[in-house]
C-alpha cells in the first residue's frame, strides 16, 4: 500500500488514526517532508526566515536575581523573544514554507491561547497565503488581544462553537475544514495530532535546545544543565527543548502540565495525573477520558495548556523513564509569573508560567542545581485573565 | 463474514438498485427508539444497519451527527449500552446485519481494547465494525480477532485515495469495502454525476470481488437510482438522523417515520 516512509510511532504511542479521508493528504506531507529535509534551498530559507524575520537566535538569559531568590542556577531560554512573543513561530515558518513547495494556497489552523494563531496569519501575510484560524468561543474571550492581532495580519478567525469551546474543539473543527479542501494546508500547531505532525513539529521546533545548548556551553563555561524544564500542552516547546538533551542521560527532563484548580475531572489538564491511554485526533496517547472513552472538559489558566491529550513523544519519553511529567496548578502558575515579572522584568505567558511556578515549588529539590528553562512565550495576551484574578495584588 | 452479513450483500448484488444499509446514532432519542426504528427500516427493507456509538469527538462528522451524539450522551449511551441494543434487537427476531460504527477511542477504552470490543460485538450479535478513524495499516489489532469471530471489517476509499490505497482497503475489508464519494464530513449532499459513478467504477474495479457500498450524502430515493450498477450497497446516516430528531415523538412517531423513509428509499427504481 502507499503508505508512510518515516517511522509513524514513538514507541507505542503515536501512529496515524486518521479517516481516510485526511490520509491522502498526510501522506502527501510526509512526502513534501522529506524532500524538503533533502534540499539544501529549503533549509538554507528556512534558516534565513528564522534569522531575519524571526530573531533567531533568541537569547539564553541567566536570570540572576531569581537565581538567588531560589537558590537555583536558572537560563532562560528566550522563546518570548521570537517575533509575534513565541515560540510556535518556528514551526509555522517551516510549515507554511512545506505549504508553498506543495503548491497550497490557503492554510488552516487551529489555536488555543491565540500564539499558533498569530504565528500562522504572520507567516500567511508573509508569504502571502490566506489564512483561516480556528479558534473555540471561551478561547476568543479570554485571548482578545491575539484575535485582533489575527484580523489586523489578514486571517479569518472562525469562532468554534462545539463541544467545550477550546482547543480540542478548535483542532476537530480544522480537521473537518482541511478534509473538505484539498487546496488547503492544515498548519497544526503543536507536536501531536496524525503523523507526520508530531514528527514535522518536532523537527521544526528542536532549533530551540539546539540553540539553548549551545549558548548554556558558551555562557556558563559548564557542559550541561541539570535540568531542562517547560510547560507541557501538546508539548510543542518541551519537545523543542528536549530533543537536544535526550541523548545525554545526566540532564533531567521535566514537563510541567496544567494542574487547573483540583484533581477532578474537568478541573484540570493533567494527563499524567487524571488521563489514560487512548486516541484522539489521530493518535495514541494520553488522553483525558472517562471510563467509555468520552473525551473529557479540561480546565486551566492558560488556553495554551487547556487540551486533553499530550503528544506522543512525551508519552513514550515517560514510559521509557527518560523524562518526567509534574503538574503546577493555577495558583502556582500566577505565583511564577509574579515573580518573573518582579525577579527579572519579563512578564512570561501562563503557560510558561507553569514551569516558572512548578520550579518556584520544588526549589528546595534544586538547590545549586542548573536549569534551563523554556520560556515559550510573553505574557502581554494574558493580562486580561492575570488582572482581575490578581486584584491589588497586580 | 456472518450469514446476516451475507445476506445483506446478496440482497445489493441481486437488486436492481443498491439494498439499502442505513445509519442510526444509537440511543439519540432513547434506548427504546433506537430499538423501534431499528426494527421499523428492517420491515420498510433495510439490509444492513451501522449502528453509530456516541463518541464525543466524531472527527469524521458534520453537525446533524456531531449533535446527534451529543444528544445520546447527555441521555446516558454508553458503549455497553450500545451493544445492549444489538443484543435486544437480536433478541427480538431482527435479521438485519448489524455493523457497530464507532471512532476508536470508546473501543479502546470504553469495551476494553479492539480485541475484547470484538468478542463483545459477537457475544451481543453484532457482525462487524466500522472505524472510521483506523486504517488498514493499523487495523490488525482489530482484523485478527474479527477473522477469528467471523466479524466483518470495513475500511474506506475516497476520491483521492491512491489505487494502491483502494485495493488495500478493499482486500483488508471482509463484509464491503466504504466507499465515499466526495471530499468533506457526513451530512452534506453528494452530487451523483457521471464523474462520481464514473470513480466508483474504477473502485469496482480495482476492489475485485469485494462488495461496495456508498455513504455520506445518500438522503433521498434519486439518489438510489442514481446508484443502480454502480454499488452493491448505499448507505444513509444524516438525512435519517435528521428527519429522526424534528419528528420527536414516542419510539412508534419515530419507527413510523423511519420506516417510510426506508421503504421510499428501497421502492427507487434505476434511472
Amino acid at each position: 500500500m502507499s503508505s508512510f516512509q518515516l517511522p509513524t510511532h514513538f514507541g507505542r504511542f503515536g501512529g496515524c488514526y486518521a479517516p481516510e479521508t485526511l490520509m491522502p493528504a498526510l501522506l502527501e506531507l510526509e512526502a513534501a517532508f522529506i524532500e524538503s529535509q533533502g534540499d539544501p534551498g529549503f533549509t538554507s530559507e528556512l534558516a534565513r526566515l528564522a534569522r531575519d524575520f524571526g530573531g533567531r537566535p533568541t537569547p539564553l538569559f541567566h536570570a540572576q536575581r531569581l537565581s538567588k531568590e531560589w537558590g537555583v542556577d536558572l537560563w532562560l531560554k528566550r522563546e518570548d523573544l521570537l517575533h509575534t512573543g513565541a515560540h510556535k513561530l518556528n514551526n509555522a515558518m517551516g510549515q507554511a514554507l512545506l505549504a508553498r513547495r506543495m503548491g497550497k494556497k490557503r492554510i488552516l489552523a487551529e489555536t488555543g491561547a491565540g500564539q499558533h494563531g498569530v504565528a500562522s496569519a504572520t507567516v500567511c501575510a508573509l508569504l502571502g497565503l490566506e489564512c483561516v484560524v480556528y479558534m473555540g468561543e471561551v478561547d476568543i474571550e479570554r485571548q482578545r488581544p491575539n484575535v485582533e492581532r489575527m484580523r489586523l495580519l489578514g486571517a479569518r478567525v472562525e469562532s468554534v462553537s462545539s463541544g467545550q469551546r477550546t482547543l480540542k474543539d478548535a483542532v476537530n473543527e480544522a480537521l473537518r475544514a482541511w478534509v473538505s479542501d484539498p487546496d488547503a494546508h492544515y498548519l497544526l500547531g503543536s507536536a501531536l495530532g496524525p503523523h507526520p505532525f508530531p514528527t514535522i513539529v518536532a523537527a521544526f521546533h528542536s532549533v530551540i535546545g539546539e540553540e539553548a545548548k549551545r549558548q548554556f556551553q558558551e555562557q556558563s563555561g559548564v557542559e550541561l544543565p541539570d535540568l531542562a524544564l517547560a510547560c507541557v500542552g501538546g508539548g510543542s516547546n518541551a519537545i523543542g527543548l528536549f530533543r537536544a538533551f535526550l541523548p545525554h542521560q545526566q540532564v533531567a527532563l521535566m514537563g510541567v502540565e496544567a494542574g487547573g484548580r483540583g484533581s477532578q475531572p474537568g478541573e484540570h489538564a493533567a494527563r499524567w495525573l487524571g488521563g489514560r491511554e487512548g486516541v484522539l485526533h489521530g493518535c495514541r496517547t494520553l488522553v483525558l477520558s472517562d471510563e467509555h472513552g468520552q473525551i473529557q472538559g479540561t480546565h486551566s489558566i492558560s488556553a495554551g495548556l487547556d487540551y486533553p491529550a499530550v503528544g506522543p513523544e512525551h508519552a513514550d519519553l515517560f514510559d521509557q523513564g527518560r523524562a518526567r511529567y509534574e503538574v503546577a496548578g493555577d495558583a502556582e502558575a500566577l505565583a511564577g509569573f509574579q515573580a518573573l515579572g518582579r525577579f527579572e522584568g519579563i512578564l512570561p505567558a501562563l503557560e510558561s508560567s507553569h514551569a516558572l511556578g512548578w520550579l518556584m515549588t520544588h526549589q528546595g529539590d534544586w538547590q545549586g542545581k542548573r536549569v534551563v528553562l523554556g520560556l515559550s512565550g510573553r505574557g502581554d495576551k494574558d493580562l486580561v485573565t492575570v488582572l482581575p484574578l490578581l486584584g491589588d495584588e497586580a | 463474514m456472518s450469514a446476516f452479513l451475507q445476506a445483506a450483500i446478496r440482497v445489493g448484488r441481486e437488486g436492481a438498485c443498491p439494498a439499502i444499509a442505513p445509519y442510526l446514532t444509537a440511543g439519540d432519542g432513547g434506548f427504546e427508539r433506537s430499538l423501534a426504528v431499528m426494527h421499523a427500516i428492517e420491515k420498510a427493507g433495510a439490509v444492513c444497519l451501522e449502528l453509530g456509538l456516541p463518541f464525543s469527538d466524531p472527527l469524521a462528522d458534520g453537525p446533524i451527527l456531531q449533535a446527534a451524539a451529543q444528544r445520546s450522551l447527555a441521555g446516558g449511551m454508553t458503549p455497553v449500552r450500545t451493544l445492549e441494543l444489538i443484543r435486544a434487537y437480536r433478541e427480538e427476531g431482527g435479521l438485519m446485519a448489524v455493523l457497530l460504527f464507532s471512532y476508536i477511542n470508546p473501543l479502546f477504552v470504553g469495551l476494553g481494547g479492539l480485541g475484547a470490543s470484538a468478542e463483545r460485538l459477537a457475544e451481543a450479535g453484532g457482525d462487524g465494525f466500522v472505524v472510521p478513524d483506523l486504517p488498514p495499516e493499523l487495523a490488525q489489532e482489530l482484523q485478527e480477532p474479527c477473522a477469528e469471530l467471523g466479524l466483518g471489517t470495513v475500511f474506506f476509499a475516497t476520491p483521492r485515495s491512491s489505487p494502491a490505497r483502494i485495493r488495500a482497503a478493499a482486500e483488508a475489508s471482509t463484509g464491503f469495502l466504504y466507499c465515499v464519494g466526495r471530499t468533506g464530513v457526513t451530512g452534506q449532499r453528494t452530487c451523483f454525476d457521471a464523474e462520481v459513478l464514473g470513480w466508483l467504477d474504477q473502485v469496482r474495479a480495482l476492489a475485485g470481488s469485494t462488495p461496495l457500498a456508498v455513504g455520506f450524502g445518500v438522503a433521498e430515493p434519486a439518489d438510489i437510482s442514481a446508484l443502480a450498477g454502480h454499488t452493491d450497497l448505499a448507505i444513509s446516516g444524516s438525512a435519517l438522523v435528521q428527519l429522526l430528531h424534528r419528528t420527536g415523538g414516542s419510539p412508534q412517531d419515530g419507527a413510523q417515520a423511519a420506516h417510510d423513509f426506508v421503504a421510499a428509499l428501497c421502492r427507487a427504481q434505476p434511472k
